[in-house]
């Protein structure tokens, strides 16, 4: 990991789709077992997935892994927590008027 | 015009069910389709990381007793057989609905949907990261339940005619940072502030049932028992290391509900046409909803906001004027509103609180 470059990896990775009444969620996998860290981005290749109503979808696929430099890493670290307020149910809309 | 589409609740065979549901789908696809804006509903959660060592460090057996009763009783799972449709489920005329009321109330599906939906996402990454055998189970049985809340307002969305979209899978998503400290607290107060505001609503419409109008709202009372649990469940985590509750950390914890009491103020305040079909005052609400939040948090937090301070309300209207006139604003203008915003923060930041000792065992059972 450079300080300032960033580094690209695949790793292929299971999805997981629950789209039923019980649940309703959604999970990535990384297959080989690979760790997500602070400012790294993530996107799984590949067209859409959706599963029908109803039904649990399972694809293999390859993410690309976008590993955060050293310093971007340490400011998300730094940074991060600002955001926290997202965790709550009725976090701020966009717009202050809907 | 079709005739009117059967509801999957009606069905008594799953065959029947899929059928209906298939049906709905046809009719959504070339009729609601068209309704670009209500089609299609993006969910974008949001993803964390965390410090994983420090959690799974966690050490629960000061809290042994209390912690085996709440994740047995998580287990046991009382509510599975609540997250059904039956008869109460009533027909729900959406496009008599008037407008304003239909836009503000799909838009709280959503975010409710969503909330559920990135809690589910954070809650099983915790759980996958862990090695903690108590803390990865805790954080499995909440991903549960809150893809449970998700799915059941899905359906809820479905019959508006919405369909969601799970499309940033495929679209790039950074992963943020937060400390579990952090975590800690601004989970504990969202599955507590969600208690008293669904136990809140449940009882309003218990007594005031003409007020209700969408059936969503009678399932509300044992929902709201699932973020009660979840929040005695950080309560005993924050309960096992002293130091997370005092010292410094007192600041931080009257941040977070100061930033969140008053973050639900805003956003209640964003849909009027909502309340008022509820027969709510957002003002009543707001102050029904800190009173049984605080009273709550006294099992864990040696302090309270003191909403009957004079400076409370007075700064909360004013933060939320502030919000109101920053939207759409540009250059001095949105300054101004951002430092109004900002100076009305730190008035109800400085209002002196109330402090109390905190009791040894911190579990509570839902009251209200």
């Amino acid at each position: 990991m450079g300080l300032l470059k960033k580094e690209v990896e695949h790793a292929p990775c299971t999805v997981e789709i629950s789209h039923k009444f019980e649940s309703l969620h959604a999970h990535v996998r990384f297959n080989n077992g690979a760790v997500i860290y602070p400012g790294d981005e993530v996107q799984v290749q590949g067209p859409e997935i959706m599963a029908p109503f109803g039904e649990i979808v399972s694809e293999e696929r390859e993410a690309k892994i976008i590993r955060a430099s050293r310093l971007e890493q340490l400011w998300t670290r730094l940074t991060g927590d600002f955001e926290v307020m997202e965790l709550c149910e009725f976090s701020f809309s966009e717009d202050a008027r809907l | 015009m079709n005739a009117p589409i059967k509801h999957t609740a009606d069905a008594t065979t799953v065959e029947e069910g899929l059928a209906i549901a298939e049906a709905q789908d046809k009719k959504f696809n070339s009729e609601m389709a068209t309704e670009t804006a209500m089609a299609n509903t993006l969910l974008t959660p949001r993803f964390y990381t965390t410090d994983f060592e420090e959690m799974d460090a966690i050490d629960v057996s000061s809290v042994r007793e209390d912690w085996d009763n709440l994740i047995d009783q998580m287990v046991r799972d009382p509510n599975k057989g609540h997250f059904k449709k039956n008869e109460d489920w009533d027909q729900v005329d959406w496009e008599g609905m008037e407008p304003e009321l239909k836009k503000e109330f799909i838009d709280f599906l959503i975010s409710s949907c969503t909330a559920e939906f990135s809690g589910c996402v954070l809650y099983k990454e915790m759980k996958r990261r862990g090695n903690n055998k108590d803390i990865t189970q805790l954080f499995q049985l909440m991903a549960r339940d809150e893809a449970r809340h998700a799915g059941f307002i899905n359906d809820a969305l479905r019959e508006a005619g919405l369909r969601v979209n799970l499309g940033f899978l495929t679209q790039k998503k950074k992963y943020t940072y937060f400390r579990p400290k952090f975590i800690y607290y601004a989970t504990y107060l969202s599955e507590k502030i969600g208690y008293a505001r669904y136990i809140t609503i449940f009882r309003h419409l218990e007594a005031n049932p003409e007020y209700r109008f969408h059936p969503i709202f009678k399932w509300f009372e044992e929902w709201c028992n699932d973020e009660f649990s979840h929040g005695e469940a950080f309560a005993l985590l924050m309960k096992t290391d002293p130091k997370l509750t005092s010292g410094i950390n007192v600041y931080w914890i009257k941040f977070f509900l100061t930033a969140v009491y008053a973050t639900m103020y805003i956003r209640d305040h964003q849909r009027p046409a909502f309340h008022k079909a509820l027969g709510v005052d957002p003002d009543w609400y707001a102050h029904e909803v800190f009173t049984k939040t605080s009273k709550l948090t006294e099992q864990i937090y040696p302090i309270t906001l003191d909403i009957e301070h004079p400076r409370w309300q007075r700064n909360l209207e004013r933060l939320q004027k502030a919000n109101v006139d920053m939207v759409g604003a540009t250059g001095i203008n949105k300054l101004i509103a951002q430092v109004r915003a900002g100076w009305a923060f730190v008035l109800l930041y400085t209002i002196p609180t109330k402090k109390h000792a905190t009791p040894k065992s911190v579990r509570l059972e839902p009251v209200y």
